[in-house]
């Protein structure tokens, strides 16, 4: 059934728990893609709605609740918010054969083995299934993030070159004065409504919305549940942040940056929400360190609220930034322009202080 | 004035820079030139701090080695480069001055001050 769907229009790739998909579609018409280990699904969402839940592995289908279930009781997942236009979103309920008027998720079955020879049993459970990207990839590969407008190999640089260890933020002009260099739109800093991106029109405007998601994933209590999952119940594991409109347009508009490999929200728990295709784990690890010395030397310095911290290596940097009281992590390649990350970190800390 | 203060007070013309110093791993100042500014014991263990973590964190990405670190305040900014072994480059500006050419004249400077020491 997936492969019969239109693609829609990519908003990105994201790692959250799956209750932020449902706190951040108040406005998405789209679908998002769902991937968990080598299996591939969607969740259907018409204006923070979910209408369709779906769930493939090999030859395990899962349809509305299970799907819902499976989705849920992995902490994290990986999912592609993809938006649809009307004309899609009407082919695409074609194909999944539902019907809107009902408004509810229609009683379709729990669990679907195709060939009628596995069951959902068979399915790796949630226990044993790798709830987030396996931290086995090196650090190093961190910045192996295929896309080709950023790659700028820190390559052939010998370790104590003299020419290599100063050469920092490599791409500021050297004479231009960095606050008018660079390719940042100017709205990065101070998002206004009518910049909105196509993006930001996805995620729900002025209040975080939070009160749109528990109904819509409850929806289904008048289908009979076969196979009940434990509840997502991470102890130890924190409500989900949730970020409103200018905070994901600003997010979303960094993330876009050239030079930018991925951005990452983080708490001292676990990661709230990762934008890039990196390991976390390793990248969340060095993060954390950062943090450490930032809170160490912050008593011993009296010069004002901490920014951001920057640590360049050959290779790139990591940025750290305080954030709603949560931590923001940005992984950049060498070339990246550092005037106007940190204008807008300072952007970002201005409004902080201002809520 | 030393040699080495000549060159330290090259980043004093830049626009913010409060103080240049070279320092080594464990806050002792080698020399240093400074503007309106006092680095007491406090920055001496804040800046100490910072070197020897960062090298500890550059360390993790499978032992590269550290080119900068930079890390901004409201007021001020602080921008480390490692010189030779355990001695490190430091400036201190407000947060208003330009870290492009703060860093261009750091990378320019880096041989000289090394030879210096």
């Amino acid at each position: 059934m997936i492969d019969q769907l239109p693609e829609g229009k990519s908003i990105g790739w994201m790692q959250a728990p799956p209750q932020w998909i449902f706190t951040h579609t108040v406005r998405f018409m789209g679908i998002v893609r769902v991937v968990i280990q080598d299996g591939e699904g969607f969740i259907l969402i018409k204006k923070g709605k979910p209408l369709v839940y779906y769930f493939k592995h090999g030859r395990i289908e899962l349809r509305g609740r299970a799907a819902l279930d499976y989705f849920n009781s992995h902490p994290i997942i990986e999912f592609n918010l993809c938006k649809y236009t009307p004309e899609e979103f009407a082919q695409v309920l074609k194909i999944c054969n539902f019907d809107e008027r009902a408004s509810e998720i229609p009683p379709e079955p729990e669990l679907a083995g195709e060939l009628g020879e596995e069951s959902f049993e068979s399915a790796p459970a949630p226990s044993e299934t790798p709830q987030v990207p396996a931290p086995s990839v090196s650090v190093e590969e961190l910045w192996e993030e295929p896309e080709p407008a950023q790659e700028q190999a820190p390559e052939e640089v010998p370790e104590q070159a003299p020419e290599e260890v100063p050469e920092v933020f490599g791409e500021v002009p050297e004479e231009v004065p960095e606050e008018s260099a660079g390719t940042v739109p100017e709205e990065i800093p101070a998002p206004e409504p009518e910049e909105t991106s196509e993006e930001v029109s996805e995620v729900p405007a002025e209040e975080p919305v939070v009160q749109a998601a528990p109904e819509a994933v409850e929806q289904p209590k008048r289908a009979p549940v076969e196979i009940r999952r434990p509840a997502p119940v991470i102890p130890g594991v924190p409500h989900p942040l949730v970020l409103d409109e200018p905070d994901m347009k600003i997010i979303g508009q960094m993330k876009k940056l050239n030079g930018i490999v991925a951005i990452s929200v983080f708490s001292d728990e676990r990661n709230i929400l990762l934008m890039g295709d990196v390991a976390i784990e390793s990248l969340l690890r060095i993060a954390r360190t950062m943090l450490a010395t930032t809170r160490k030397i912050d008593p011993l310095l009296d010069w004002g609220s901490f920014v951001h911290m920057t640590l360049q290596i050959p290779e790139g940097n990591v940025i750290i930034a305080p954030y709603h009281g949560n931590h923001l992590c940005i992984l950049t390649t060498r070339t990246i322009n550092i005037g106007h990350i940190r204008r807008i970190l300072r952007d970002l800390q201005q409004r902080e202080n201002g809520r | 004035m030393s040699m080495l203060k000549e060159t330290l007070n090259r980043f004093l013309i830049l626009n913010g820079v409060q103080a240049a110093v070279v320092i080594q791993e464990n806050g002792e100042i080698i020399e240093s030139m400074k503007s309106a500014i006092m680095i007491n014991k406090d920055v001496q263990t804040a800046l100490s701090i910072i070197m020897l973590d960062s090298k500890i964190t550059a360390a993790q990405f499978g032992n590269a080695s550290l080119s900068t670190v930079f890390i901004e305040f409201t007021d001020y900014m602080v921008i480390l480069g490692p010189l030779i072994e355990e001695f490190f480059l430091v400036v201190i500006a407000r947060s208003t001055a330009n870290i492009g050419q703060i860093t261009y004249e750091m990378k320019k400077n880096q041989d000289t001050i090394v030879s210096q020491l």
